[in-house]
């Protein structure tokens, strides 16, 4: 998954502790968790920006997901809930979790009957099939979690000939899928959007402007591309759908309608004056103190996340390619600052796995020392100090970028900061042949929460690849890589959670990054709306079943 | 196009205000004075232009104090961050930053001169050692940027004023396709994109991020509103018997165009000059505050307005300031260029652009 903020980027965020965050509104009642609001009403939403993609087997970012969280069951899902509840994977589509055999190589899985998609035309076990050949035919960005699939590396070449690995049967409704080496996170990937089902003959194109249809309690219509959609009950949940699968919550309000509004200085303004009844994105640094003061507790509330925010190094090249200079960069952070560049919106940290996802064990081998930075520095004595720092265009990354410039220059380095748009920062600093790729700014949201997620793309070696690259420092150490490996093909238990938190540490010593602390996000809602009902869901964020208007 | 055979423009050989163009309205003894030394003593007259001449200097000179005020009072750089630093004023500490974001607000003399203005942002750099810093490079942009443009709208108008034909044609009309682009928008799209990759063509080579960027797009987006007129005026003056005469006696097109009209162009071209520095000064500030002009982390009046602008809530100074700062700089330079139309060329009517704000020619047909 992905970094907050560009357009490959996918926040499944994961609730910390939900320590002090009351979910009153779990889902328990049909309609998903109704509070002491009134049933009904159309929901009036902004949103920032549009979403990469409107269609379940393309999008990878946090606006995608919230969008179409209510409307493409997967045949896993997660919880309805909060917090670390809310990360558990409960049954989605499926009849119950899958059934695991072969050493961890098969799963086998049984679809509910009677399952109806909003067009009418009942789900097969065999569209499962489809939507994950749908995702390779379309490039997917998260067509990656299937090729441990038998078969689906050769499918993923041809597009063509199907994924033998991946067999259905539509009278019993079984999907069996092999896998070709064990994966402890296979459960997980079984959870995402990416493999929804959808109806087969579904044009393996993206389908933003006209979305296919879904099996969740509300569908999409009208989507004007870049401007907003809206959300309507899907006619089939009431009959059929919410019949299968009664624990799935049917949602209060009766509809809902997005617009993007690009000014969140608006969007803040807005929502006081009651135009707006949500605003996906957080308010603004600018505006976080006043709304935070003003409304938290009543239309405001802080949303704790899985993610990391770190400065990466590229260790294939001089001056990063030296530890003892990474390290010195690591003692120059100082992550209080940064906690201030992000207006209180980032807990400082100094570590790879964040506070909250399994094998998290609070540590900081480079307690802030700029004396000893810089001494460190001196020992090292790089041969090149000329150096170029990354970052994207939007606040407080940017500051951040400014800031971390500023810390290189005071330990000596000559630097030339680069400033990317947004929208573009992470294929340009994704793409090795960029040239002057030193160092630079990244965060990381979970896509699931699983600590293989934090070192198997990130940092292990055979993530590095031309385009498309998510392991920025370009470490490949040997030893490290075999960790993930294995660690990787072991259902996650104890002893693996102890052996993550021991991996954090080892990678820290290398110190191929200069992580900087975990953020925080929000909810704020207008005085419309029940906020206490409202459930901030790890991987989905706010769910669209949980809104309710207040008496 | 028709051209006009008798432009009022027209500037007659022997420097401003010379001939008979220029009657002698300061006296009988002036005849004595050369042109120069008689636009000298109109200019003088001119109090208002005078005054902002004065105000521009001043302006001037407090951004060459920079460095001064940076290492003797302030003690700090203009991108140096003090995020989680502490004032202490009389006993009570201040934190340059809250932990929930907020700069501090203007100190004035209080902390002995730092965070004068306050900081700029949640990063705790001096806002008044930025602006000091800020300023000089939107001043530099302003002036590199309008000699760029004035040094080749003068070759262009040359060339096409004085060839016509074929000549002017393709000059023409490229200036009006570069004339009917929208500048803003498609400046903005060059310096985003040069912002990242830098431009390399030829032995030309600016990386992203450097000043020169800007100053590139500005230059090659103002040309022809300098090189249009200047173009129209050396269609009339090349039709001037001085002219002829110099042909006659077998002067070649070069010696002709840069030893006869050019000296003829001189006090347009001071006034373009001028007015175009305040116009470029204000592209740059829009560029900027849009995120396409200078990159971090440096500063000018434009990115300063557009950090500022973030926290005009709570903290308008922010902006404020560098906007009148910007609004004083192209006020004096306005005021100076008129008043050295008036000075140099009494009788010429170049004039503010309505639509540009750049200074046209009346009556010279382009």
């Amino acid at each position: 998954m992905k970094k907050l903020g560009g357009v490959i980027a996918v926040l499944v965020l994961a609730a910390v502790a939900a320590v002090g965050l009351v979910s009153c509104g779990s889902s328990n009642s049909s309609t998903g968790g109704g509070g002491e609001g009134k049933e009904g009403g159309i929901l009036n939403a902004t949103y920032k920006s549009f979403p990469d993609y409107m269609d379940p087997q393309l999008s990878y970012t946090a606006e995608g997901w919230t969008a179409m969280g209510e409307v493409y069951i997967p045949l896993l899902t997660y919880k309805h809930a909060e917090g670390a509840e809310g990360s558990e994977v409960v049954p989605g589509l499926a009849k119950e979790m899958p059934k695991i055999t072969n050493g961890g190589k098969t799963y086998t899985l049984f679809l509910r009957p009677g399952l109806k998609y909003s067009n009418g035309k009942p789900v097969k076990a065999s569209d499962f099939t489809y939507a994950v050949e749908r995702a390779f035919k379309v490039n997917s960005g998260g067509s990656v979690f299937y090729t441990g699939i038998a078969g689906a590396e050769k499918f993923a070449e041809t597009k063509s000939g199907g994924i033998p690995g991946i067999k259905t049967n539509d009278k019993t409704g079984e999907v069996k899928i092999e896998l070709t080496k064990p994966r402890g996170t296979f459960t997980n990937e079984l959870a995402l959007m990416f493999v929804a089902p959808v109806p087969q003959g579904t044009p393996n194109e993206d389908l933003s402007a006209n979305p296919p249809p879904g099996t969740g309690p509300y569908m999409i219509k009208n989507v004007h591309p870049g401007n907003g959609w809206e959300y309507e009950r899907n006619p089939y949940w009431a009959k059929d759908n919410s019949k299968a699968m009664p624990e799935y919550p049917t949602g209060i309000i009766d509809g809902a309608k997005v617009t993007v509004v690009r000014n969140d200085e608006t969007q803040v303004n807005d929502i006081e004056q009651g135009k707006y009844d949500w605003m996906q994105n957080p308010p603004p640094a600018s505006r976080y103190s006043q709304v935070k003061e003003k409304y938290e507790g009543s239309q405001f509330t802080v949303e704790p996340t899985i993610s990391t925010y770190y400065f990466w190094m590229n260790t294939t090249a001089a001056p990063f390619d030296d530890v003892k200079v990474r390290q010195a960069v690591n003692y120059a952070v100082d992550p209080s600052a940064l906690e201030r560049i992000y207006s209180g919106q980032i807990k400082a940290a100094h570590q790879i796995l964040p506070e909250g996802m399994p094998g998290h064990k609070p540590f900081d081998l480079y307690p802030h020392n700029m004396a000893k930075a810089k001494e460190m520095l001196e020992e090292a004595n790089p041969s090149d100090m000329d150096i170029t720092v990354w970052t994207d265009n939007e606040s407080p990354n940017k500051e951040a970028g400014e800031y971390y410039e500023g810390v290189l220059k005071e330990l000596g380095f000559n630097t030339k900061l680069k400033v990317i748009n947004a929208d573009n920062y992470f294929t340009v600093i994704g793409n090795r042949s960029t040239p002057d790729l030193d160092t630079g700014w990244s965060d990381w949201f979970e896509d699931y929460p699983h600590p293989n997620d934090f070192f198997q793309p990130l940092l292990a070696g055979e993530s590095i690849l031309q385009t498309n690259n998510g392991n920025f420092a370009q470490i490949d150490e040997p030893s490290l890589n075999q960790e993930i490996s294995t660690l990787g093909e072991e259902q996650l238990g104890p002893e693996q959670e102890k052996k993550y938190a021991e991996l954090d540490k080892k990678y820290m010593e290398l110190a191929p990054w200069a992580p900087y602390g975990q953020r925080t996000l929000d909810t704020f809602v207008s005085s419309n709306i029940n906020l206490d009902n409202i459930i901030y869901n790890p991987t989905f964020f706010q769910y669209l079943t949980s809104f309710e208007f207040n008496e | 196009m028709a051209i006009d055979p008798q432009p009022e423009a027209a500037i007659p050989a022997g420097g401003p205000g010379a001939g008979p163009a220029a009657p002698e309205q300061e006296g009988k003894d002036r005849s004595d004075y050369s042109p120069w030394r008689l636009a000298f003593n109109r200019f003088l007259r001119n109090r208002v232009a005078v005054a902002f001449l004065v105000l521009f200097f001043l302006i001037v000179v407090f951004l060459l104090a920079a460095p001064l005020w940076a290492h003797h009072v302030a003690h700090t750089g203009p991108n140096q961050t003090h995020t989680v630093e502490k004032l202490h004023v009389g006993g009570e500490v201040r934190e340059v930053v809250t932990v929930e974001g907020k700069p501090i607000g203007p100190q004035w003399l209080e902390a002995d001169g730092k965070f004068f203005l306050g900081a700029d942002s949640r990063l705790g750099r001096d806002e008044m050692v930025r602006l000091m810093y800020g300023g000089r490079i939107s001043l530099f942009i302003g002036i590199v940027s309008g000699l760029i443009t004035t040094t080749l709208a003068v070759i262009l108008g040359l060339l096409a004023g004085y060839y016509r034909g074929w000549v002017d044609t393709v000059i023409a009309r490229t200036l009006d396709v570069l004339w009917s682009l929208p500048v803003l928008l498609f400046g903005i799209a060059l310096g985003v994109s040069l912002a990242v990759g830098g431009l390399k063509i030829g032995p030309l080579e600016l990386s992203g991020g450097s000043v020169w960027v800007p100053i590139f797009v500005i230059s090659i987006f103002t040309i022809p509103y300098v090189a249009r007129p200047i173009r129209g005026e050396v269609l009339a003056l090349s039709e001037k018997e001085f002219v002829e005469a110099a042909i006659a006696q077998g002067a070649g097109p070069g010696r002709v165009m840069f030893a006869e009209i050019l000296p003829n162009l001189a006090s347009t071209i001071i006034v373009f000059f001028t007015l175009n520095i305040a116009n470029n000064m204000l592209f740059e500030a829009a560029l900027s505050f849009l995120g396409a002009g200078v990159q971090p982390p440096n500063s000018s009046w434009g990115t300063m307005i557009s950090i500022g602008v973030e926290l005009l809530t709570t903290q308008p100074l922010l902006a404020i300031v560098p906007g009148v700062m910007i609004m004083l700089t192209v006020l004096s330079l306005n005021i100076v260029g008129d008043g050295l139309r008036d000075a140099l060329d009494p009788r010429s009517k170049v004039r503010l652009g309505a639509r540009t704000g750049v200074a046209e020619i009346e009556g010279a047909s382009v």
